[in-house]
C-alpha cells in the first residue's frame, strides 16, 4: 500500500501543471533573470575600490591591529585591495562624506570603531563588516595575551613564554586575513548571494508540495481525503508515503536548478558542492515541514495555504537578503532573533559561511538549526494529525 | 434477517443545532435502504457519523456486528462509499483513479486488475479508460465517482446522492448499476432527495427531516401515511371557479385545487374516480386538454407529515 500510494502521489504531483511551474520552472526562470540582471552589476562593480576615511586620532595610532589591517587592505600593491583610505580629521572626513567622496568614515574610540554613513548600500556594509571583523580579532588577541600571561603567573612561571603567545597571535591574524581576503572585490559576488537566496527560496517552496500531500489525504481538507479516510489504511502510512513523494519531487526541483545554474549559467559554487547539496536537502526538508504544518493547522482551501507558504517564503528570503544584501545585515544587527528563526536565512547563511569561511562551524550551526526547525514543525503537525475524527468535514 | 448496520440513539450537534436528532435504525443484509429527505435533513451527516469521519455527541453505531471506530480496518475493508461530491484526482486517468482507490483495499495486482475492469464495465466507462476527469461530462464524472467507490467489491455500500446533476442517460445507467450491485449481494444505503429514485430502487425507506426520522417502512407502507388514494390532474383553460365547489361535492373527493390551468382533485378512497370526473366535465360541457391519474407519491407522504414539499 505504501508503494502504491507513493507511486500515485508522484504521478499526481508530476502531472499538476501549477505545481510543476512553481517547483521546476519558476526557479529556473528566476535564475535566468538573476543571471541577466546581476552579472552586469557584478562586472561593473567588481573593480570598484571603496573610498573611505579614517579619523587619525591617538586611539587609531596606538591600535596596531586596526592600523596594519587597513594599511594592507588599502595597499596599492595588494591585488586584493578593497579600500582607498584617507587618514584625516573628523571635520575633513565629514566634509568628504557630505561631498560623497567617501562612503563613510571610521573613528576609533576606546578601541571600538564608530562608523558614520549617509546612505546604506553594499559598500557601506562591507566597510562596516570589515571594521567589526578587525575589532573581534583585536579583542581575541588582547584576551589571549592577557590569559596567557595570567596562566603563566598562576602556574608560578614568571618567565612568560612570549614566543608561544606570538605564534598564537600570528595564527589568529592569518585566519583573519583569510576571512578578510575572502571579501575582497575579486571574491565578493553579488550574483552568488542572489543564487544563495534563490536556492533558499526553492527549498522553502517545498512547502507547497507538503501542503498538497496533506490536503489530499485528510477528510476535512478534500473530497479525495474523505475517500482515503474511509479506506482500511493507517493515516500515518498514507501521509508518510505522500510526503516522501513530495520531498523527492522537491529534491528533483532543486537538482534541476543546480544543473541549470552550473551547466547553463556557468555559476561556480566552488569546492563545496557536496556540502551545498546537503544544505539544500536539509533546507528542502524544512520547507516541506513548513508546508505540512500550514496544511495541518490552517483550515482553508489549498489556494489560501499556497498563498501563505509563498508569502512566508518571500518574506523570509527578503529578510535574508534576496532583494538586497543590506537587509540581511540590518536584521542581523538589530533584530537577530528574526533571522535565527528564519529558515531562509539559515539556508543563505549556511551557504555564505561555506563561501566566506574556511571552517565549518557556522555551516554546521545552520544545518543543525534547520533540522531542529523541521523536527519541531513535524512534531507539532504529528500531534495535530493524530486526531482521527472531525467535528465537520 | 441479519442486521448489517445497527444505529441507536445517534445524536450529532453543531453548537446549538442538532443535525442528527436521536436516530435509531437498522439496515438489513442484502437490502437497499433509502434515506429520503430534503437538503439539510441530516442524511450526509448521518452517513459521515456511520463512517467514523465525524465525531458524534452520543449514541452507538455497529457495523457487521462490531462497534464502528476510525481504526476499525476490518470493517472498513468491507465498505464502499460514493460521496456526494466527486472525489477523484484530475491528474489521473479514469483507469488510474479507479486503480488508485481500489489499491487502498486490494493489494493483489491481478485481482485488482479484474476488479477495475468489472467496475468500469458496471458504470459503462469502457470507452473512457484513458480520459482525464476534466474531459468527462458531469454524468460520466459521476459514474467514475461510483466506480472509484465500489471497485473493491464491498459488502456494504453507501451512496450519497450519486445522481445529483446528471443527465437522464447517466442516471438510468447509475440506477441499473446499483441494482446489479444489490443483485450481486451488496447491502446498500442510498441517500437522495429524488423520491422517484427511492420508489424505483429501495426496498425500505427512512424519511428524514431536521435530523429526525419521520417514518420508516416499505414504499407502499409509507404511502398509506399520505391518507389519499388517488390524485387526478386535469388541464383546463379558464375554469369557472363555481365548478370547484361542485366538484368537491362529488363522491370520495377530499380536496380540489385549481392553479396555472391545472385542476387537481384528490381522493381519499374509492374506485372509478377518473370515470366520474370525466362524466362531470362532459355533463357541464367543460373542455379539457389532458387528464391523468396518479397514485400518491412519497412527496405526498412528506407533505402529510411535515406540511411542506420534499424539495422545499
Amino acid at each position: 500500500m505504501f508503494i502504491h500510494n507513493f507511486k500515485y502521489s508522484l504521478k499526481t504531483l508530476f502531472r499538476n501543471k501549477e505545481l510543476i511551474f512553481w517547483t521546476f520552472a519558476f526557479p529556473i526562470i528566476l535564475a535566468t533573470f538573476f543571471n541577466m540582471a546581476f552579472s552586469d552589476i557584478e562586472n561593473s562593480e567588481k573593480l570598484d575600490i571603496i573610498n573611505i576615511a579614517i579619523i587619525q586620532n591617538d586611539d587609531f595610532d596606538n591600535n596596531e591591529v586596526f592600523k596594519s589591517a587597513f594599511e594592507e587592505m588599502s595597499d596599492k600593491n595588494n591585488k586584493d585591495r578593497l579600500f582607498e583610505t584617507k587618514y584625516t580629521t573628523k571635520e575633513e572626513a565629514q566634509k568628504l562624506l557630505e561631498e560623497e567622496k567617501v562612503v563613510g568614515y571610521m573613528e576609533l574610540i576606546d578601541d571600538k570603531p564608530k562608523l558614520t554613513f549617509i546612505t546604506s548600500g553594499i559598500n557601506e556594509t562591507i566597510f562596516k563588516y570589515v571594521s567589526e571583523e578587525i575589532m573581534q580579532t583585536s579583542n581575541i588577541i588582547n584576551n589571549l595575551t592577557e590569559e596567557e600571561i595570567q596562566n603563566q603567573i598562576m602556574t608560578g612561571n614568571f618567565n612568560v613564554d612570549y614566543e608561544s603567545i606570538y605564534n598564537k597571535v600570528i595564527e589568529i591574524t592569518t585566519e583573519e586575513n583569510v576571512k578578510l581576503k575572502n571579501i575582497s572585490s575579486d571574491n565578493l559576488s553579488y550574483t552568488m548571494i542572489e543564487f544563495y537566496t534563490l536556492i533558499a527560496m526553492v527549498c522553502l517552496y517545498g512547502g507547497i508540495l507538503g501542503t498538497v500531500s496533506i490536503n489530499q489525504n485528510l477528510a476535512n481538507m478534500s473530497n479525495q481525503g474523505k475517500r482515503v479516510s474511509v479506506a482500511p489504511t493507517t493515516k500515518g502510512k498514507v501521509i508518510l508515503s505522500s510526503v516522501l513523494a513530495s520531498y523527492i519531487t522537491q529534491l528533483i526541483g532543486v537538482a534541476l536548478l543546480f544543473i541549470y545554474t552550473i551547466f547553463v549559467l556557468n555559476v561556480d559554487y566552488g569546492n563545496n558542492l557536496g556540502l551545498i547539496i546537503i544544505l539544500a536537502m536539509v533546507g528542502s526538508l524544512a520547507g516541506l515541514s513548513l508546508g505540512v504544518l500550514v496544511a495541518t493547522i490552517i483550515k482553508s482551501n489549498e489556494n489560501v495555504k499556497t498563498g501563505i507558504i509563498l508569502s512566508i517564503t518571500m518574506l523570509g528570503c527578503f529578510l535574508s537578503g534576496m532583494m538586497g544584501i543590506t537587509m540581511k545585515y540590518i536584521i542581523d544587527k538589530n533584530i537577530p532573533i528574526i533571522n535565527k528563526l528564519n529558515p531562509a536565512n539559515m539556508i543563505t547563511d549556511g551557504l555564505y559561511s561555506l563561501y566566506y569561511y574556511e571552517t565549518l562551524d557556522r555551516y554546521i550551526f545552520n544545518v543543525v538549526s534547520l533540522l531542529i526547525f523541521a523536527f519541531t514543525l513535524i512534531v507539532v503537525s504529528y500531534i495535530s494529525l493524530r486526531r482521527q475524527k472531525y467535528d465537520s468535514v | 434477517m441479519k442486521n448489517v448496520i445497527e444505529v441507536k440513539n445517534l445524536i450529532k450537534e453543531y453548537k446549538e443545532i442538532k443535525a442528527v436528532d436521536n436516530l435509531s435504525f437498522e439496515v438489513h443484509e442484502g437490502e437497499i435502504l433509502g434515506l429520503l429527505g430534503p437538503n439539510g435533513s441530516g442524511k450526509t451527516t448521518t452517513i459521515n457519523c456511520l463512517l467514523s469521519l465525524l465525531n458524534y455527541s452520543s449514541g452507538s453505531i455497529k457495523i457487521f456486528g462490531k462497534e464502528m471506530k476510525p481504526d476499525s480496518y476490518d470493517i472498513k475493508s468491507k465498505i464502499g462509499v460514493v460521496f456526494q461530491e466527486v472525489a477523484v484526482f484530475d491528474e489521473l486517468t479514469v483507469y488510474e483513479n479507479v486503480d488508485y482507490f481500489c489499491g487502498l483495499y486490494i493489494n493483489n495486482k491481478e485481482t485488482r486488475k479484474k476488479y477495475i475492469e468489472d467496475a468500469i464495465n458496471l458504470v459503462g466507462l469502457e470507452s473512457f479508460k484513458n480520459f482525464y476527469p476534466k474531459k468527462l461530462s458531469g454524468g460520466l464524472l459521476r459514474r467514475l465517482n461510483i466506480a472509484c467507490g465500489i471497485a473493491h467489491k464491498p459488502k456494504l455500500i453507501f451512496l450519497d446522492e450519486p445522481t445529483v446533476a446528471v443527465d437522464p442517460q447517466s442516471r438510468n445507467n447509475i440506477l441499473d448499476g446499483i441494482k446489479k450491485l444489490r443483485d450481486n449481494g451488496a447491502t446498500i444505503v442510498y441517500t437522495t432527495h429524488y423520491m422517484e429514485e427511492v420508489e424505483i430502487l429501495c426496498d425500505r425507506v427512512i424519511i428524514l427531516d431536521k435530523g429526525k426520522i419521520l417514518a420508516t417502512g416499505k414504499t407502499d407502507e409509507l404511502k398509506e401515511l399520505a391518507k389519499i388514494e388517488e390524485k387526478i390532474s386535469i388541464e383546463i383553460n379558464d375554469l369557472d371557479i363555481n365548478y370547484i365547489d361542485k366538484i368537491k361535492e362529488l363522491k370520495n373527493v377530499d380536496d380540489v385545487k385549481y392553479s396555472s390551468n391545472i385542476l387537481l382533485v384528490t381522493y381519499k378512497k374509492g374506485k372509478n374516480n377518473l370515470v366520474e370526473i370525466m362524466e362531470f366535465l362532459k355533463k357541464n360541457n367543460i373542455k379539457y386538454n389532458k387528464i391523468y391519474s396518479e397514485r400518491p407519491t412519497l412527496n405526498d407522504v412528506f407533505l402529510e407529515l411535515t406540511g411542506k414539499e420534499l424539495r422545499d
